[in-house]
This record gives C-alpha cells, sequence and structure tokens, in this order.
C-alpha cells in the first residue's frame, strides 16, 4: 500500500502540493486527473524517490521512504513499473537495446536468452515487429508500448504507474494503450495513471482523484465524479458527463 | 540568483565532479559507454584538432618570422614555437577545440536526457546517473584530450616547419635540431600535466551543467551555452595558474 500523509512539495517558490493525503493498495486501479501543472507528476515522481517531499510522509509497503538514500531506493523502485510521458527510451539505442537495457545490466542471460525474452516481451505489448527500430522511428503509441515493455523486462512489478500514457496519440493509439493497461492489470496488479484525459480514464480506472492547485479536491469513484457538485471537477469532467460509465466501476 | 542557490549549485558541482571522478575505481565499470565517448569525443575530434592547431603553428611562425627577421634573429623561430607550442598553445588551443566540440555535445546530450526524462529512467532502473554517465565522460576526457594534444602539438609544429623553412627560408635540419632541444623533460612535463586538467575539468563542467539543465528548449541552450563559456573561462584562469605552479615546481626562474 502507498500512504501519502499530508505531503507538501514545492520548485523553488512555487507550491506545487499542498498537504496532499491518500492511500491506494498495490491493486488498485487509480487515476489522478488534473490540469497541466497541477502536480500530477510530482506524485509520481515522490513515489519514486526521484524527488524529495519538502513536508509530510510516504510509506510504501508501511515503510517511510521520505528519508532514504539513493542507494536505498532501489528496492522500492523495483515494485513499481513506470511508463513516462514520451516513453523517455534512449534515442541512442534501438528498441531491441532499450528494451534489453536492464538484462544486460542485471543478469547473466546469454545474447540468445536475451533475444528470446525481449521478442516475448514486446510482443506481449504488440511491437514485435519494431525490433530494430531506432525510438525516432516509432510513433507516439510504439513509444509507450516499448517503454512499457522495457519496464517489463526486468521485474515483474507489483505496480504501474503511468505519466500521461495517452497523451499526444490519436483515439485509436490512445485506445489500444487503455486496452494494453487494462490488461496488465488483470492479475491483480494495480495501476496509478495519472492523465488529463477523462474519456481514457473511464475506461481503465475503478479510483479517480483530483487534483487542483496542488489539493486533492475529489476521491471517488467514475459514478461520484461524474455527478460531483465541485465546479472545477464539473467543468474538467463535462466531455464526458451523461456517457455510461457502470462498466467503470 | 541567491547566494543560497549559488551554494548550493557549487555543492552539486563538486559532489558530481568527485564522484564522477571516484567512480573509476569502484564496480560497476562501464567499459562499453566510456569507450564509445571516446570514439566521440576521440576520432570524432581529429580532424577539427588537426586543422586548428596546423594553422596556429603556422600564424605564429609567420608572426615570429616578420618580428625576428627585423632584429636578425630568424633562426631562433624553432625554439620560440617549440616553446611556445608544447608548454602552452598546443595544451590551451586542443583544449578549447575540445570544448567546443565535445563538451558542447556532452553538455547537449545529457541536459536533453534530463528533459526527456531519460536521466530518470537511468535512476528508477537504478543506476547511478553519475557513475552511468559522467565517469565515462570523465575517463574518455582524461584520455583523449592528452591524446589529441599530442597530436595537436606535433601538427603545430609541422606548420611552424613549413612557414619557416618554405616561407623565411630557414634550415629545416636547425629548425628540428632547435625543436629537439627544447623537449627537455621539465618543458615536455609543463605542457604534459595541462590537458590531464583541462580534461577532467571540462568533463565536470560540461556533464554538471547538461545534468542541471532545466525548463525545455530554452534551458537546453542555457545550459549548452553556460557549459562552454565556463569550460573555456576555467581553462584560460586554471592554465594561467598551471603555468605559474609548474614553473615554480620545474625550477624556472621568471
Amino acid at each position: 500500500m502507498i500512504i501519502f500523509d499530508e505531503v507538501h512539495f514545492s520548485y523553488g517558490d512555487r507550491k506545487i502540493l499542498s498537504g496532499v493525503s491518500f492511500s491506494a493498495g498495490f491493486h488498485e486501479r487509480v487515476v489522478i486527473l488534473g490540469g497541466s501543472g497541477e502536480g500530477k507528476t510530482t506524485i509520481l515522481r515522490l513515489i519514486l524517490g526521484l524527488i524529495r517531499p519538502d513536508r509530510g510522509k510516504i510509506l510504501v509497503d508501511g515503510d517511510d521512504i521520505t528519508g532514504k538514500t539513493e542507494g536505498e531506493f532501489r528496492d522500492v523502485r523495483m515494485k513499481f513499473s513506470i511508463v513516462f510521458q514520451e516513453g523517455a527510451l534512449f534515442d541512442s539505442l534501438n528498441v531491441k537495446e532499450n528494451v534489453a537495457y536492464c538484462l544486460r545490466e542485471y543478469t547473466k542471460m546469454s545474447e540468445e536468452q536475451i533475444d528470446a525474452k525481449v521478442r516475448r516481451i514486446l510482443s506481449t505489448v504488440g511491437v514485435e515487429h519494431a525490433l530494430e527500430l531506432m525510438p525516432e522511428e516509432l510513433s507516439g503509441g510504439m513509444h509507450r508500448r516499448v517503454s512499457l515493455a522495457r519496464s517489463l523486462a526486468l521485474s515483474t512489478p507489483r505496480m504501474f504507474l503511468y505519466d500521461e500514457p495517452t497523451t499526444g496519440l490519436d483515439p485509436v493509439n490512445a485506445d489500444n494503450i487503455c486496452r494494453l493497461i487494462s490488461d496488465l492489470s488483470k492479475g491483480g496488479k494495480g495501476f496509478i495513471m495519472v492523465t488529463h484525459k477523462v474519456s481514457d480514464a473511464m475506461k481503465v480506472a475503478d479510483r479517480f482523484m483530483f487534483l487542483k492547485d496542488g489539493v486533492l479536491l475529489f476521491d471517488g469513484n467514475g459514478k461520484e465524479l461524474l455527478h460531483t457538485a465541485i465546479p472545477a471537477i464539473r467543468a474538467f469532467v463535462s466531455e464526458v458527463r451523461g456517457d455510461d460509465v457502470s462498466g467503470s466501476e | 540568483m541567491s547566494v543560497r542557490s549559488v551554494i548550493s549549485d557549487l555543492q552539486d558541482f563538486y559532489d558530481i565532479s568527485l564522484r564522477g571522478l571516484l567512480g573509476m575505481g569502484s564496480k560497476p565499470f562501464y567499459f562499453k559507454d566510456a569507450i564509445m565517448q571516446m570514439d566521440y569525443a576521440g576520432s570524432g575530434s581529429l580532424m577539427i584538432v588537426f586543422i586548428v592547431d596546423l594553422f596556429v603553428g603556422m600564424a605564429l611562425s609567420l608572426q615570429l618570422s616578420a618580428e625576428l627577421s627585423r632584429l636578425g634573429l630568424k633562426m631562433y623561430i624553432g625554439m620560440i614555437v617549440g616553446i611556445s607550442v608544447v608548454r602552452e598553445l598546443g595544451p590551451v588551443v586542443t583544449a578549447l577545440v575540445f570544448t567546443g566540440r565535445v563538451g558542447a555535445g556532452m553538455a547537449s546530450e545529457l541536459g536533453s536526457m534530463v528533459l526527456g526524462r531519460q536521466v530518470d529512467t537511468i535512476r528508477v532502473f537504478g543506476f547511478d546517473p553519475v557513475k552511468k554517465l559522467v565517469t565515462p565522460r570523465i575517463v574518455s576526457s582524461l584520455i583523449m584530450l592528452p591524446a589529441l594534444t599530442v597530436i595537436g602539438v606535433a601538427v603545430s609544429l609541422f606548420g611552424g616547419y613549413y612557414i619557416a623553412v618554405f616561407v623565411s627560408h630557414q634550415s629545416g635540419t636547425f629548425y628540428w635540431s632547435s625543436i629537439r632541444n627544447i623537449l627537455t623533460l621539465e618543458n615536455v612535463l609543463a605542457g604534459a600535466i595541462k590537458p590531464f586538467i583541462f580534461g577532467y575539468i571540462i568533463a565536470c563542467i560540461c556533464c554538471y551543467s547538461g545534468l542541471s539543465t532545466k525548463g525545455g528548449a530554452v534551458g537546453l541552450r542555457q545550459s549548452t551555452t553556460r557549459a562552454v563559456v565556463l569550460s573555456i573561462v576555467m581553462i584560460i584562469v586554471s592554465d594561467f595558474l598551471l603555468t605559474r605552479i609548474l614553473l615554480y615546481v620545474l625550477g624556472f626562474s621568471v
């Protein structure tokens, strides 16, 4: 379980999070909604220890991670698998080498074993044909898929973290990514996804949070989200209000 | 910029510089990364070092020839070109070229990795970004800048030879014997130590600058510019300090 307890964070003088508190089980399918620059990605970076909170506690599996050193964070990070916005593939390596990156560094697998494992993972996410392509030759959707494959290569994470996984994609590709996210969560592995696309969020999540001005304004299910009286959220979800949300509960 | 942020930046810079250097002595070793960096820094810079140092040697020889011929001392061209190039111009000019090509490349590459979240990815995968990204670049600079300097010095001396012999009509044999005479241990040491220091300075400044990139394309431009400008200034300043120290240590009277 991940617990945020009164977490505050600022970049210089700009306050990003002001006393954010929530808890989420590893099996939960959570989406954090909010506009650009509201601190959604900051929450993911805090969970992974890429940045440290100014105040408050973050607990992962009951372990307070706020005081951990960079070296101690490795075990915490191995519990998660993150797909950054735009994929964050190493642009000097082709798809195969991107996915094999951790395998080469951390295992003593032979070249044949690495090749077989990379092909298997790439086929799981549906981009096995892109094995030899460089990142700049991939479409936005393929980028995210390869990034997901890379994060699956070394470990089987307990929870996925998705940073705007469908932003910038056409509806078909966004739909494919949503389907992939749903498929990966079927084995009881939950995720925290941050996005501003309510329609995509509705397709994959059970629980929704809404972040505005560094404060968590809402935490509930899809139906509650669509029928909330909070004006900021009503404006945000107006594009999907009235859709059938029974499937997302 | 507040005093606090300057102190914090300096602290980060020294941390990266020290950990990057110490990373050479502890596992894991990223040999492949270091070799890739050496290929980029070394073979990629060879032609530009060749051209720049050749023309520096020729220009120096030409200037000296013009002045010394008025004094009837043209036979000293070889000696003065040799001392200037071996002790001073060779290391400094090659370091400046290295900064412009390799240093700027380091800063912009690391900066774009930061902006593209590739450095975050490296951390998430459990790697130390300093060891993975900075140490190979320091290793590469510590090996390739001295190697390029040796080549640059040789090319400069040949440039000087060309002007001395074919323009100033001096004896080539005398030119080379003058060069041989100035290639004493003291003179060679005075020039040989500098590229190691310059290489370390360039790698540290450019890696730090790249890794501290913030804020998109403008931030990338600023960090690359800062890396090049700071490196150039530090090369010139440290060259003066090193010259002062080396002259004292090697027993030259000033």
